[in-house]
């Protein structure tokens, strides 16, 4: 059995695997089978939307070119919106990936090192069940700043200008510059810049303490929102809103 | 020169009573043309990968002098460096070094010779078709299988065809097995195994913390199933040849490979430790790391056993000093695992750059240096010609060993620094200004292992253009040690 | 080159004692450890919902290691491990045996 070739390829090679990925990997499988996986159209909530409709004020035409214009009517607008940002998450998602942000910056809040502090609430799993988590983007290593608290801390502006180049706003920022977000210039960002925009600004969105700075003022489409989407879609902090006459 | 491989001829085969398998007269037991081919592929990436280490290293000193280009983002290079270390150089050096020792193991030559240069030639295509679709901005989300999704079935496929053509000739071998067979039969179950957990589970099955929990077991697996029981596979089996005797204790061989098998597939939480995967499996990755350390130690006693009574051959045997400096950073990389996997540390030195050196000193300092020592040792016999230059195998040695000591020791340090500077709540810009005169030591350190290596090609070119010359008699000695 | 074991009896008896003694000085501090460090945890979660969950998988290593124990005992008893050291100075054997046999054997 143990100096056999099939003990060594059976229990070492087999069983010892399966016994692991049993305890290591199926048991927290289970432990979240009741967290249901949620679509990119699910996670919009109103302050998403917001910065996704700020970066049509901010850049019309970079906008327009990328998205089309939105039907005149109010409900199919709303639709489309919803749409065209959902559409942004996943493309800035694989943007991230791609360009491997994700090595440079976490998304996880730990509750050691007064991370808390410096970044907000300590993450807890139902924030990771959804499709722009698989894989999940936790990270191993922050050259940069965590960004899983960072939708709402800085302009849609201020990333354009960052990813265009970082050193204009950071002089001593080792990240490198990313012109191919852009055509040609800062103010025109191409749909990969939207989409990176879009998906950093939903990063923490969701959250009740969102946007972690001192001058919050709610969004103004919080009102809109609330009609626009099913109670259960709506983000932690609308609700909460909602419930405070 | 007193390599004496040969001269033991008195204790031959009939006296130890094993049958005569006709293949001992076959030369061609060994396909050292494939052999040769594995490493020469493998050194083109190790290439590769440091070129893509020195440009992220370059861009975070502020002086790439690259920047803007899309197909040349030092974030994408990043990518290119970790993949082609661990498919590209650590895959294709092992697969050499493999099919030279297992036929030599098991007196059998491959499942399927032809299937063996198949293998090959998908291998590399797979290999390059990571590097492409990375730098063309594919990459999959997960650490260390960043491969582009559309590749991953064939790269799979083709680990399949790895354990088939190595795994038949394993099983038809005689007599109790020695100890490196052990470690390379299971390794060939283990690695597509966990190539399909990492690179499938997360993508397309589970998300959120779960897909963490089996990313960090794909991070690991990868380091304890697949690159450590065949390098330590390949170090039983080199070291008592080039020390000419057996290893210090086979029993105790034994115990360190079923603690392998057993604690390191547990181990791999402890990547993300403190995020939202439940606590107790997390303690319970800490747990297993620790006695991971113990079945390390294990190993390390045996090897320095073994070495008792040879310590000069660390000074006159070339392919020794390599595989013994492996094992020193070996302890101490391991020394420092144990450490570094409490909760406590995690708290000071995760995200910092002590990860980064920790995970140099293992790529490189312990089963780089055991592979290049392999080369050293093996080019010359695949050849049949002695080093161009013994003097350029000493720079080639003292540039990696003593750039990598430099590397990782100043990441190490760094990484304390910056744990230090986020606990402490100081503007982020601190750390980064402040890690700023060690990353350029990096830098510095980062040349000297790249110069390291291109000396070796410069030998190695060398001893190719003298060895398709013919030789005279006396240069004839496929033995690389002095 | 191969050390010739030596096995009188008062060596024999020797190594026994010496590795009861080795085996005493890991097994008695790791076990009380261990033991303690348990007990602290069993009674840390008890009376809490996930506490069964925590205490699952170190029961699930325990199990396994006992398991792995036992059949150990038995692959013992059923003469497996009686020669553990042969393979490895066969294998050098057949080493030098097929360097011998090579066209351009290396040579000293």
């Amino acid at each position: 059995m143990f100096e056999s070739k099939s003990g060594i390829l059976g229990i070492a090679g087999l069983a010892f695997f399966g016994i692991a990925f049993l305890s290591n990997a199926v048991i927290p499988m289970l432990m979240y089978r009741n967290l249901p996986e949620q679509k990119a159209e699910q996670l919009i909530n109103a302050n998403v939307r917001y910065q996704f409709e700020d970066l049509a004020r901010r850049f019309p035409a970079a906008f327009e070119k990328t998205y089309g214009s939105p039907p005149a009517e109010t409900k199919e607008r709303e639709a489309w919106l919803n749409q065209k940002c959902a559409d942004a998450l996943r493309l800035g998602r694989k943007v991230y990936i791609a360009e491997a942000c994700w090595h440079c910056h976490s998304q996880f809040v730990r509750p050691v090192s007064n991370e808390e502090r410096r970044w907000g609430a300590v993450s807890a799993s139902p924030e990771y069940a959804n499709e722009l988590q698989r894989p999940v983007m936790f990270g191993t290593r922050r050259v940069g700043p965590d960004l899983c608290r960072e939708g709402g801390r800085r302009s849609s502006d201020w990333h354009a200008v960052h990813f265009f180049r970082p050193a204009d706003l950071s002089a001593k920022s080792p990240m490198p510059e990313y012109p191919w977000f852009f055509d040609g210039a800062a103010d025109k960002p191409n749909a990969r810049g939207l989409a990176i925009i879009t998906y950093i600004q939903w990063l923490g969105s969701w959250h009740e303490t969102y946007p972690l700075y001192e001058q919050y003022e709610a969004s103004p489409l919080q009102d809109m929102q609330v009609d626009a989407v099913p109670a259960a879609q709506q983000s932690p902090a609308t609700q909460a809103r909602k419930a405070t006459p | 020169m007193t390599l004496s491989l040969g001269r033991a001829a008195d204790s031959s085969l009939e006296e130890a009573g094993a049958p005569q398998p006709a293949h001992l007269v076959d030369a061609q037991l060994v396909e050292t043309r494939l052999v040769a081919f594995y490493f020469l592929a493998a050194l083109a990436y190790l290439f590769i990968s440091m070129l893509g280490g020195f440009l992220m290293a370059l861009q975070l000193v502020h002086i790439n002098p690259l920047r803007g280009i899309e197909l040349l983002s030092p974030g994408r290079w990043r990518m290119v460096h970790t993949n082609a270390i661990a498919y590209g150089f650590l895959a294709n050096a092992f697969l050499g070094a493999l099919h030279w020792a297992i036929p030599r193991l098991t007196l059998k030559p491959v499942f399927n010779r032809t299937l063996s240069y198949l293998i090959f030639v998908a291998w590399q295509i797979v290999v390059v078709s990571t590097a492409v679709g990375i730098v063309l901005g594919q990459a999959q989300g997960l650490e260390w299988g960043e491969t582009p999704v559309w590749i991953d079935p064939v790269a799979l496929l083709g680990l399949v065809l790895v354990t088939i053509n190595f795994t038949i000739p394993m099983t038809q071998a005689r007599g109790p097995l020695y100890v490196s067979l052990w470690y390379f039969m299971a390794a060939f179950v283990w690695t597509p195994l966990t190539y399909a957990m990492g690179n499938f589970v997360p993508e397309y099955w589970v998300n959120g913390t779960s897909a963490g929990a089996i990313g960090g077991l794909f991070i690991h697996d990868l380091v304890g199933l697949f690159v450590t029981p065949l390098g330590w596979g390949l170090m039983y089996y080199f070291v008592p040849i080039l020390l000419r005797k057996p290893v210090w204790s086979h029993g105790l061989s034994l115990v360190g490979f079923w603690g392998l098998a057993f604690f390191y597939p547990l181990t791999g939480i402890h990547h993300f430790l403190y995020t939202p995967i439940p606590m107790f499996l997390q303690y319970g990755a800490v747990i297993s790391t620790i006695a991971v350390e113990m079945v390390v130690t294990t190993v390390i006693v045996n090897f320095f056993g073994t070495l008792r009574g040879s310590g000069r051959e660390i000074v006159t045997n070339l392919p020794i000093r390599w595989f013994y400096t492996g094992m020193v950073f070996y302890a101490i990389t391991c020394f420092q695992c144990a450490l570094q996997t409490t909760m406590t540390f995690q708290a000071l030195i995760h995200f910092s750059d002590w990860v980064v050196g920790h995970a140099h000193l293992v790529m490189f300092g312990v089963f780089s240096m055991w592979l290049l020592g392999i080369m050293t040792y093996l080019f010359p016999r695949l050849l049949g010609r002695d080093w161009y230059s013994r003097t350029l195998c000493e720079w080639h040695y003292w540039l990696s060993a003593v750039g990598l000591a430099v590397m990782a020791g100043d990441l190490i340090l760094v990484g304390v620094f910056q744990g230090f500077w986020w606990g402490s709540l100081q503007m982020w810009d601190v750390s980064v200004d402040g890690s700023q005169p060690f990353w350029i030591v990096r830098v510095i350190a980062g040349v000297a292992m790249f110069a390291g290596l291109l000396v070796f090609l410069y030998n190695l070119y060398m001893t190719w253009r003298l060895s398709t010359a013919p030789a005279p008699e006396t240069a004839r000695l496929p033995a690389a040690t002095a | 080159m191969n050390t010739p074991t030596v096995t009188t009896p008062a060596v024999r008896r020797r190594q026994l004692m010496v590795t009861a003694i080795m085996a005493l000085i890991v097994l008695v501090p790791s076990l009380l450890g261990f033991g303690n460090k348990f007990r602290e945890f069993i009674l840390l979660f008890r009376g809490d919902v996930d506490g069964v969950f925590a205490i699952s998988p170190i029961m699930n290593y325990l199990l396994a290691a006992l398991g792995f124990f036992c059949l150990f005992g038995w692959a013992m008893l059923h003469g497996m491990f009686h020669d553990i050291e042969e393979p490895k100075r066969h294998f050098l054997e057949t080493e030098r045996e097929l360097d011998r046999r090579l066209p351009n054997p290396p040579i000293a």
